[in-house]
């Protein structure tokens, strides 16, 4: 299988020097074109995240090789004075294939198990549809790594569990309330971290969410972004404590914006109800004493982190099952690459059969009926299709190995008198 | 009942795989719970519905030969028990699409269920047989009560771990496996109003059906006191509810305890004092 993969990551170079390799869509067309133009590549697509810029090329020259290609990246980008190829990764063959499968199911990525990378590989492979770079090979290696990715999802547990602190707040409210659709929730701040706990609450169904922030603008402009249009002025939001059964806060103060009393008070209200207070802020928004009260749960970004570090385990701990799946899936990818080796000699086979049966009806034509040449032609059809039968199975029968793949294509041609292949494509 | 039941090759057969079914059904809710084994997860429920289903069966073939009315025995309150929790969890599992908590419920069934068949095995003379529609639905709400008495204090039990393990940032395996506390608690709410409801049934229809017989209970029957104990107890978490709020985590507390006393209580009762609230025969 001669295709090749380099490229740089998060666990071959920092940040800054990923930086400056990554290629934006745009970028990654122009750069495929290119690379076909040149004649440097048969088939080539490029992944470029956040985390990463990988090439995948088929060579169009003997000279392209790795190094090659690592060279040619750097030159495009222009970044010889930063970057060097030892910051770069290289594959060749089934190796290639097998990264490729780690990458889409999402075990070679820096938070293990995350769900956007087979989105940003499907990504890849439609910009080298769109520049026409991605041929047999590379579709048939895609494909694959799409297959192999959804049956990590499906078959693994490698994507479940929280991994980020908002949605271990999610995971942890939901696991105290059924369904957050019935739940009010209350967000104090409307920062980064207060949207993005909104967003994933918001997901899960919780519809009715309160905003309060210092600056009501802000407050407002997030209800209308999540469609809910609920905002309490930040002054006077503490009086309504009692109506909420989830609250986050997200805020910078210096003192804790949440104190016992006040929350004594709202529970007294709420007739013990059950209440779930998430503080993402740091420092922490929510007096620690308020978590000792009567059916309240209060947690903070430490107990959360709890929850994370425990998914993490259990992802690490589904590595196996991931690897068996991507086994499997790559010895049915080196059967596949084997059987384009024989392919040619197929087609060769099936040829000189048909030319024969050809020639022997054409004796015919003038002898027998219409009809009867169409019987003797069906006739001739069915006895082909079962002479060649078992040569055909032969050839594309597995392998133990791609090297005994010559022998039988040569004792095939040899027993059916084929002409000599150019060449044997290894 | 008597002891032509031994002779009945059937009967035999069915008190020896009932128990073996209720094990059988409870290691698979007990396996894909603990281990999420797929063959486990795929035919536990089917394992459930033929367990209920044989057991259904057997105590129809067992009332048979006395027109299919029940007897006052301890096997036959250990089978009804154990049919009873089968079934309400199973109505559970269907209704709230929660698989989750099954080990726990039928592992109780299973004890019940073994005790029944151990006890029917070694001492097959069965209990006097009530006449009258009073005593017949006496006899069923108690042991409806019971069922409901358990699973209360049984999911009052997981409502602990769980609120536990959340209080105490374990989250571990339970914290995976288990329903929401939300759930939990709906579940614990629903065990109580069916357990009162049961237990005031089974105290009117138990004193309709004593005015209209002649014999005398003895009012100082344990079981009789533990029973007031118990609906009393229940209304007055029922009340509370309606009244002050639910403070589910005290409330769990209090069913465990009722759990175990009423449990402890049949069991002992059922063994050293297997009578009809004292009456005489």
């Amino acid at each position: 299988m001669n295709i090749i993969s380099v490229g740089v990551n998060h666990k071959t170079a920092p940040i800054e020097i990923r930086e400056r390799v990554s290629l934006s869509e745009v970028q990654a067309k122009d750069f495929l074109t290119n690379l076909i133009d040149d004649s440097i590549a048969q088939e080539a697509m490029v992944l470029s995240t956040c985390n990463r810029t990988e090439l995948y090329v088929v060579p169009g020259m003997p000279e392209v090789n790795g190094n090659y290609l690592k060279d040619y990246l750097i030159s495009y980008r222009n970044v010889r004075n930063e970057v060097r190829p030892e910051h770069f990764f290289n594959r060749f063959g089934g190796n290639t294939a097998r990264h490729l499968f780690e990458v889409a199911s999402a075990i070679d990525s820096l938070i293990l198990g995350e769900g956007q990378i087979l989105g940003q590989v499907k990504d890849a492979y439609r910009v080298a549809v769109e520049t026409q770079s991605a041929g047999i090979l590379l579709t048939r290696l895609c494909h694959t790594a799409f297959s192999v990715a959804k049956k990590v999802k499906t078959k693994t547990r490698i994507m479940e569990g929280a991994v980020s602190v908002s949605y271990a707040a999610v995971e942890l409210a939901q696991k105290i309330f059924s369904n957050l659709s019935m739940k009010k929730i209350l967000l104090v701040g409307a920062g980064e971290t207060g949207e993005l706990a909104a967003k994933h609450m918001f997901q899960k169904n919780a519809r009715n969410i309160v905003i309060t922030n210092r600056t009501l603008s802000k407050a407002e402009a997030l209800a209308e972004e999540l469609g809910t249009n609920q905002v309490l002025p930040f002054e006077t939001y503490k009086e309504h404590l009692h109506e909420f059964d989830i609250i986050i806060t997200a805020v910078s103060t210096k003192d804790y914006a949440l104190k016992e009393p006040e929350l004594q008070k709202s529970m007294q209200q709420r007739r013990l109800k059950p209440v779930i207070i998430l503080d993402l802020g740091l420092p922490r928004n929510v007096d620690p004493e308020i978590g000792k009260l009567k059916n309240m749960f209060l947690k903070d970004i430490d107990d959360l982190k709890h929850i994370i570090d425990k998914n993490l385990e259990m992802r690490r701990a589904e590595l196996p099952k991931v690897q068996q799946i991507i086994d499997e899936e790559l010895a049915g990818f080196g059967q596949w690459i084997n059987t384009l080796k024989v392919r040619p000699t197929i087609v060769d086979l099936q040829s000189k059969f048909l030319e024969i049966k050809e020639k022997e009806l054409e004796r015919f034509r003038y002898k027998v009926s219409e009809e009867e040449l169409r019987r003797m032609e069906r006739l001739s059809d069915r006895i082909l299709k079962k002479i060649l039968h078992h040569p055909i199975k032969m050839l594309k029968a597995p392998v133990d190995t791609a090297d005994s793949i010559p022998s039988k294509v040569n004792l095939v041609r040899n027993i059916f008198d084929l002409e000599e292949q150019n060449q044997l494509k290894s | 009942m008597d002891n032509t039941m031994l002779d009945n090759t059937l009967l035999l057969l069915l008190i020896q795989l009932i128990p073996l079914l209720y094990i059988l059904s409870t290691g698979l809710y007990g396996a894909d719970f603990f281990r999420g084994t797929s063959f486990a997860k795929t035919y536990k429920q089917p394992a459930l519905i033929i367990t209920i289903v044989t057991h259904v069966a057997f105590i129809g073939f067992l009332t048979a030969p006395e027109g299919y009315r029940l007897n006052y025995s301890s096997s036959m309150i250990m089978n009804m028990v154990a049919l009873t929790l089968g079934v309400v969890y199973m109505f559970i599992e269907f209704s709230t699409k929660t698989d989750k908590t099954g080990f726990f419920v039928l592992s109780f069934a299973t004890g019940a269920q073994v005790l029944a068949s151990f006890i029917l095995s070694t001492s097959p003379e069965g209990g006097r047989v009530f006449s009258g529609i009073g005593i017949g639905i006496h006899l069923f709400s108690a042991i409806f009560s019971l069922s409901a008495i358990a699973i209360a204090g049984l999911y009052s039990f997981l409502y602990i771990l769980l609120f536990r393990q959340i209080k105490n940032n374990s989250f571990g395996f339970l914290f995976e496996n288990l329903p929401s506390l939300e759930v939990l608690e709906e579940l614990i709410k629903h065990a109580v109003a069916f357990g009162f409801l049961f237990l005031t049934i089974t105290i009117l229809a138990g004193v309709i059906g004593t005015t209209q017989s002649s014999k005398v209970i003895n009012l100082f029957d344990p079981k009789l006191i533990a029973l007031l104990i118990m609906w009393l107890l229940y209304g007055v978490i029922l009340f509370i509810r309606r009244l002050f709020g639910w403070d589910t985590i005290h409330t769990a507390y209090l069913l465990i305890a009722l759990f175990a006393c009423i449990t402890g209580l049949v069991v002992l009762m059922s063994i050293f004092s297997p009578t009809f609230h004292g009456m005489s025969f």
